[in-house]
């Protein structure tokens, strides 16, 4: 586990000094800065609603990290060669992974948490209520910004980064369609659709699992052990796609 | 004598192409390296080089053939905390400053406290020079610096056998004087250094063994003397005839015995005896042509 953490302290710190980062935080800011305005458009529960959009603009700012920091987080140490200083240590392939796995999870955890900083001086200013429905929230936007950095390395153990953004960007697409995908095969009369979606949904994960923004909304509560079972969901697909990746990574020569 | 490396049987092909094709890079590499020795890696550009050091370090897979370190044992996690190595034309993080650079390496080759760790890491970036430039961010170093930490990188656990591929490239005259003069140190307190190189002058220097490859096969492995000496060296005769100096050249001994007799009953001066030592560049030549030749 100690090489696991050095290696993640050390991709946590490369990204949290790359200039992209910033970039993407300034998008974000932006971001939750229009989501509150159109927000404020609304004709009731205003502050909810801007809170509702922040969420949001949040949840996008995460994806967006996992998927175009998470196609080159091993790219990269390939194409540059750093690769091969780290391997001959002792440092297992599985470790390596895992650990830069581990350092841009940190770091999607540090964008969220400071985003929601942010979003939740603003509604409070605003006069909404901050409660643990908002934590919530939060924390399914973390659990969706895993499952996605999981399915990024495990494209990029294989395909090169646009192509791995691209397969990324659809499984993000499709995971939040799971349910609608679900509804109208259920009522299909076609077989051949049935079997489609029944293979699509054991395949790819179901990102509207942790989706509980419109709790926000309607001030739902969501119960704990939703959120519980919502992050042990989360934290096996991230382990399932890091062994894949693994696999095919230890197998990979370093010509 | 006990080994620090052995190879035996390597053999490696890669398939490229749209329709793969076969390329047999390593064709069944013999060698070994005595503890504390230096021994220079030769070989013309495409020779298998860089793709035996991988094999060796476990960063390409071999198709055939064995790898054993320190009298037999495979590669594994203690074997890799005792080699250290320095990747071809390295490239490292830029974002880091030499010493958190080292630190991370340190980190990860475990076995030593943070107080030992602090004090290895000043003592190397003295040894390579680079002690002014501890806290500037690696994207402002100079390739020479950057090969220089990198050294530093492959050295900072202490390791007993140390591979360096193309170490002096892209360095000036004096960073190859500091790489040389670390190396022989290294040996000097009983390290393992193998080293690949194509500038044959500074291997010639350095190693007291040569491996040299040649098309993925070793052509010769053994003392940098006995390829020396496998190459016929020259003797020049200068004597004075006539008032001005003349020389002539023989091939042996023997040649030399004879043409000395007939130039003193001719009643000249000799002046010098030259013997003329082929250079590891002429050696290296004679030992590719000859195997040219020998394979044809």
């Amino acid at each position: 586990m100690r090489q696991v953490w050095v290696i993640g302290k050390n991709t946590y710190r490369e990204i949290i000094r790359d200039r992209i980062l910033y970039g993407l935080l300034v998008f974000a800011l932006l971001l939750m800065g229009v989501s509150l305005a159109l927000g404020e458009l609304s004709f009731a529960e205003q502050t909810r609603i801007s809170a509702n959009f922040g969420l949001s603009g949040i949840q996008l700012s995460a994806v967006i990290l996992s998927i175009f920091l998470g196609s080159t987080l091993v790219s990269r140490e390939i194409e540059k060669k750093t690769i091969m200083t780290l391997l001959v240590r002792p440092l297992s392939r599985v470790e390596f992974i895992l650990g830069k796995a581990v350092g841009l999870s940190l770091v999607t955890l540090t964008l969220v948490f400071g985003l929601a900083l942010v979003l939740i001086s603003v509604v409070g200013f605003l006069g909404m209520e901050i409660n643990w429905i908002l934590f919530g929230v939060l924390l399914g936007i973390f659990f969706e910004a895993l499952v996605l950095l999981g399915v990024t390395v495990f494209f990029s153990s294989f395909a090169t980064p646009m192509m791995t953004v691209i397969f990324s960007a659809s499984v993000f697409l499709i995971g939040h369609w799971l349910d609608s995908l679900r509804f109208f095969a259920d009522r299909s009369e076609s077989l051949e659709f049935l079997v489609v979606s029944r293979m699509v949904n054991s395949i790819i994960p179901n990102l509207e699992n942790y989706n509980w923004r419109e709790a926000v909304i309607y001030s739902d509560p969501i119960p704990l052990s939703q959120v519980f079972w919502a992050g042990v969901n989360a934290l096996s697909w991230f382990g399932l796609l890091i062994l894949l990746t693994a696999f095919i990574f230890g197998r990979r020569d370093f010509a | 004598m006990s080994k620090a490396l052995e190879v035996f049987g390597l053999k490696k092909s890669y398939k490229k192409g749209f329709i793969p094709k076969t390329r047999e890079v390593l064709k069944g590499l013999d060698f070994s390296l005595g503890k504390a020795s230096i021994t220079g890696f030769l070989g013309a550009n495409g020779a298998g080089k860089t793709t035996t050091i991988k094999c060796i370090l476990g960063l390409t897979f071999s198709n055939a053939g064995q790898i054993r370190f320190f009298d037999g044992q495979p590669l594994s996690s203690a074997i890799k905390s005792k080699v250290g190595f320095l990747p071809e034309r390295p490239y490292f993080y830029e974002y880091l400053t030499g010493y958190e650079f080292l630190r991370f390496y340190g980190e990860l080759s475990g076995g030593m406290s943070r107080n030992a760790l602090n004090d290895r890491i000043s003592e190397l970036l003295k040894k390579v020079d680079l002690l002014p430039a501890r806290d500037v961010k690696l994207r402002n170093y100079s390739k020479g610096m950057l090969q220089k930490v990198g050294l530093a990188q492959a050295l900072i656990h202490r390791p007993e056998l140390v591979i360096l591929d193309e170490p002096k490239a892209g360095l000036d005259p004096d960073g190859r004087y500091y790489m040389s003069e670390i190396i022989k140190d290294l040996a000097a307190q009983g390290t393992t250094v193998f080293f690949s190189s194509h500038l044959l002058h500074d291997a010639e220097k350095l190693c007291e063994n040569l491996v040299i490859i040649k098309s993925g096969l070793v052509i010769f492995e053994g003392p940098t003397r006995k390829l020396l000496q496998r190459v016929n060296s020259e003797i020049e005769v200068v004597f004075q005839k006539e008032g001005k100096l003349q020389s002539q050249k023989v091939a042996s001994d023997k040649e030399l015995q004879t043409q000395l007799k007939e130039l003193l009953s001719q009643g000249l001066m000799i002046q010098e005896v030259r013997r003329q030592q082929p250079s590891l560049e002429e050696a290296f030549v004679n030992l590719a042509l000859r195997d040219e030749a020998g394979g044809a």
